[in-house]
């Protein structure tokens, strides 16, 4: 005789204390890797600085996780406190992929120094960063990745990621949670889209106003007045403001109050 | 040695008509010319002490440990080769924490050395392998207090069935000695290295199987002894180095560590101070045998 | 007769039928934790002037059962670091036996074990973002709380993502809605840590623990507290919420049989 169990057909009921038994023979994993930590990020060159920027908040769902957790690095650079790097790299997104993915391109960027006796160059740095994001294509590091320096001519140079790789350089660049918010903006004051010069025509004959490196402290400004907007229509971003300036002097980092509502 | 030259001194595993095995005694030979390490097992612990000869006036002092601790409980001293001492402790810590991942919970010093024993014993059978050239001393102390299992988040039943054994006794110190053929005894007092003999003639006068030896007092003799002991090669300089493991409500909480600094100097002041007097009584005697070398 | 000794003490096949194997899973993704199982709820730490307070209750569950009561989740590393575990409680043991090991073999090392609490706490989130990227999580939330290479308080927070922050005070899972805000209110964030006191900061615990009883389905009113300082760790296990008042309660309606 073979076991009752095993002639009772699927659709028939068991018993009232047991629950039917579910068509699908694989049981699907519930674990889901990605949580969204929130935060923006903003990058911005000029002819001669770059400059890269991100709220401190850290989020989970509604909650605010800490008020200062920075999204911007100094990679490369001789010691933990990031003294002697020439790159910098703003990661926004899953908070956990972006801090491996930091490790992981700062610890390529040592290596290249170690081995090679001279600092990565920006533009093979960012060659790089794009290969460490494509290594996991099909497990994707869930971050906007921004990456900052001087180029060979000492021009600010903007690499900006999407987190299977793709890049491309950037006069200016908003990622995260408020860049929907941040990026019209910058296109219309950095870039000077849909600005005109008075006068110059009716119509189509209007002539826009060109755009042209900004001086750094006007960057500044616009950083400043991106971020206080964004904080007042989103609720992810806030609580503080962390600025880096890389100059061929070196890196300034500054830190301004946001609100923390 | 009625046999050597005879070839069967010459390969591992090999025994001599007479039932010998060769280089398992040269390697006792190596063991004989190591500085001398001794274990005292007490009533409340178990002290390890070495005398470690200074080499070279380069080493810096202090440094160059020549006690290793095995898990949190054990302690191993070697006289010998030191590398060899050096792979022997490392096996030893492997197995007290494979041990702890199969029973979760610390090793008993008696199946630690029942480990090692048989480890060395291994280096005797094979032709590819040579003894290990050390004879190493292993102290620890078994809790005796009730351990929680590594890991254990509750405290079970206080009362009731799965309720405690009430008056259970366990644990203690335990000292053991393996020699490079893999025999191992446990002992109330160790002794090996060049300074043997001397070291055991002295743990023999402290009767410590009657378990009347404190602790504290065991870190004074251990260091006296070794001063003793060190009388048979007076020529080098030598720095003494000792650990202890206390009973669980004791000093060391039963972890094994380094004797702290205070007791240090004072033992070793007093093992100094117990050699002048022993050297104005023997010094004629000193200079008639300086005089034979 | 079968001669082959595999076939030995087992049914004929020409009698009984081939040996059914479906019940072992030969195909298909290989299972792992997908969800925890026994679990403890939230953790509460705060940074005082000269040190850290963490406390947890002493309950874990399994799902809405209060299992185990009397299990201690604030776990040790040396003399010198805390870990406060929410979530998993297996998960829990199998990360506390890896500390422990990791800290004898620390231990080997004349200068004994010199890993602080931050040293901990990168290592921790390391190992939680390995597991959670083999899709094999280790399921839970930790604090850790102790000293960084500086001698400075340090509490910080890593989950079973490997996400990980620092902030003066922290709770987990429950304790995140309903902790943090008690918290912030006593210490807001701008507050230097000289001003918090040492009796404030476990008196807020205290507090914190007592709302988390009153709201949190899954707590329970026995806890551990432990307090590290440069003297070290004061770790206490088998404490209990004292001066509750269930007066709220008379005043909430609408749940349950009472609707008016």
């Amino acid at each position: 005789m073979t076991s009752l169990m095993g002639n009772q057909s699927r659709g028939e009921t068991i018993g009232y204390s047991f629950s039917e038994p579910t068509s699908a023979n694989v049981k699907q994993h519930s674990f889901y890797p990605y949580t969204d930590n929130g935060g923006s990020t903003l990058g911005i060159t000029g002819s001669d600085f770059a400059i890269l920027a991100g709220d401190t908040r850290s989020t989970s769902g509604y909650n605010i996780n800490s008020r200062m957790v920075p999204k911007v690095f100094r990679i490369g650079g001789d010691d933990e406190t990031g003294e002697g790097a020439q790159v910098l790299l703003s990661v926004v997104g899953f908070a956990a992929d972006g801090n491996a993915l930091k490790e992981k391109l700062d610890t390529m960027v040592k290596m290249y120094k170690y081995k090679h006796g001279k600092p990565m160059s920006v533009s093979a740095c960012a060659q790089r960063l794009s290969t460490i994001l494509y290594e996991k294509r099909f497990f994707p590091y869930y971050v906007h990745a921004i990456l900052a320096g001087l180029d060979e001519e000492g021009v600010g140079a903007l690499y900006s990621y999407d987190p299977v790789g793709s890049y491309e350089r950037e006069q200016c660049r908003a990622a995260g949670a408020a860049s929907s918010l941040i990026m019209p903006f910058l296109d219309n004051q950095v870039n000077f889209k849909n600005q005109y010069i008075p006068g110059s025509g009716a119509g189509h004959a209007l002539e826009a106003v060109k755009a042209e490196p900004l001086p750094k402290d006007t960057v500044k400004q616009l950083v400043r007045d991106a971020f206080t907007s964004a904080v007042e229509r989103h609720i992810e971003v806030g609580d503080g403001l962390q600025m880096m300036i890389i100059t061929k002097e070196g890196i300034e980092e500054v830190f301004i109050p946001l609100k923390q509502d | 040695m009625t046999s050597i030259g005879t070839g069967y001194d010459l390969s591992n595993s090999v025994f001599s008509p007479d039932g010998r095995n060769f280089q398992v005694e040269y390697a006792v030979k190596a063991v004989e010319n190591g500085g001398t390490a001794i274990g005292i097992r007490c009533k409340d612990g178990v002290v390890l002490a070495v005398e470690k000869i200074v080499t070279s006036k380069l080493l810096k002092a202090g440094a160059n440990k020549r006690i290793a601790s095995v898990d949190r409980h054990v302690g191993i001293v070697s006289a010998g080769l030191v590398p060899d001492g050096r792979h022997f402790v490392s096996r030893a810590r492997d197995e007290a924490s494979s041990w702890r991942s199969t029973y979760k919970g610390p090793i008993p010093t008696s199946a630690l050395a029942n480990r090692l024993g048989g480890y060395v014993q291994a280096y005797t059978l094979y032709s590819s392998v040579r003894p290990f050239g050390i004879t190493a001393i292993v102290g620890g102390w078994d809790s005796e207090a009730e351990l929680p299992v590594d890991g254990q988040v509750g405290t079970g039943p206080k009362s009731g069935s799965g309720g405690k054994v009430e008056g259970a006794k366990a644990g203690g110190p335990g000292l053991y000695m393996i020699e490079p053929s893999g025999l191992y005894w446990g002992y109330y007092g160790a002794a090996t290295g060049k300074g043997r003999q001397t070291a055991k003639a002295e743990l023999e006068k402290l009767d410590l199987s009657a378990g009347n030896l404190s602790l504290v007092d065991g870190v004074k003799e251990a260091a006296r002894i070794i001063y003793v002991a060190h009388e048979d090669s007076k020529d080098k300089d030598f720095e003494l180095e000792m650990t202890w493991i206390s009973s669980v409500d004791g000093p060391t909480k039963g972890r094994h560590e380094e004797v702290p600094k205070e007791l240090f100097d004072e033992a070793e002041k007093a093992a100094k101070q117990s050699m002048v007097g022993d050297d104005e009584e023997e010094e004629e005697k000193t200079q008639g045998e300086q005089m034979e070398e | 007769m079968n001669h082959f000794p595999e076939a030995w003490g087992r049914p004929r096949n020409d009698v009984y039928g081939a040996y059914d194997h479906s019940y072992l899973q030969t195909t298909g993704p290989k299972a792992h934790t997908s969800s925890p199982a026994v679990t403890g709820t939230s953790v509460v730490g705060v940074k005082f002037n000269g040190g850290v307070a963490i406390a947890t209750d002493n309950l874990a569950s399994y799902g809405s059962l209060a299992r185990f009561s009397d299990v201690k989740r604030l776990r040790t590393f040396g003399d010198k670091a805390i870990v406060g575990f929410g979530g998993d409680v297996s998960d829990m043991q199998y990360l506390d036996r890896l500390l422990a090991s990791m800290d004898i073999n620390e231990n080997y090392s004349p200068r004994g074990n010199m890993l602080n609490a931050k040293n901990l706490h990168t290592y921790l989130a390391k190992v939680f973002y390995k597991r959670r990227s083999e899709f094999n999580p280790l399921w839970n939330h930790v604090l850790v709380a102790g000293f960084d290479g500086e001698g400075e308080p340090f509490l910080s927070s890593a989950d079973l993502l490997g996400t990980t922050f620092s902030a003066p005070h922290l709770a987990t899972g429950f304790g995140a809605h309903l902790a943090v805000p008690i918290l912030r209110r006593k210490f807001p964030e701008g507050m230097p840590l000289e001003e918090i006191s040492q009796e404030d900061a476990v008196q807020a615990l205290k507090d914190c623990l007592k709302v988390l009883f009153y709201r949190d389905a899954r707590s329970i009113d026995k806890y551990s507290i432990a307090v590290v300082t440069k003297d070290g760790i004061d770790l206490k296990e088998d404490e209990q919420i004292q001066g509750q008042s269930w007066a709220f309660a008379e005043r909430i309606k609408g749940y349950g049989a009472q609707t008016v």
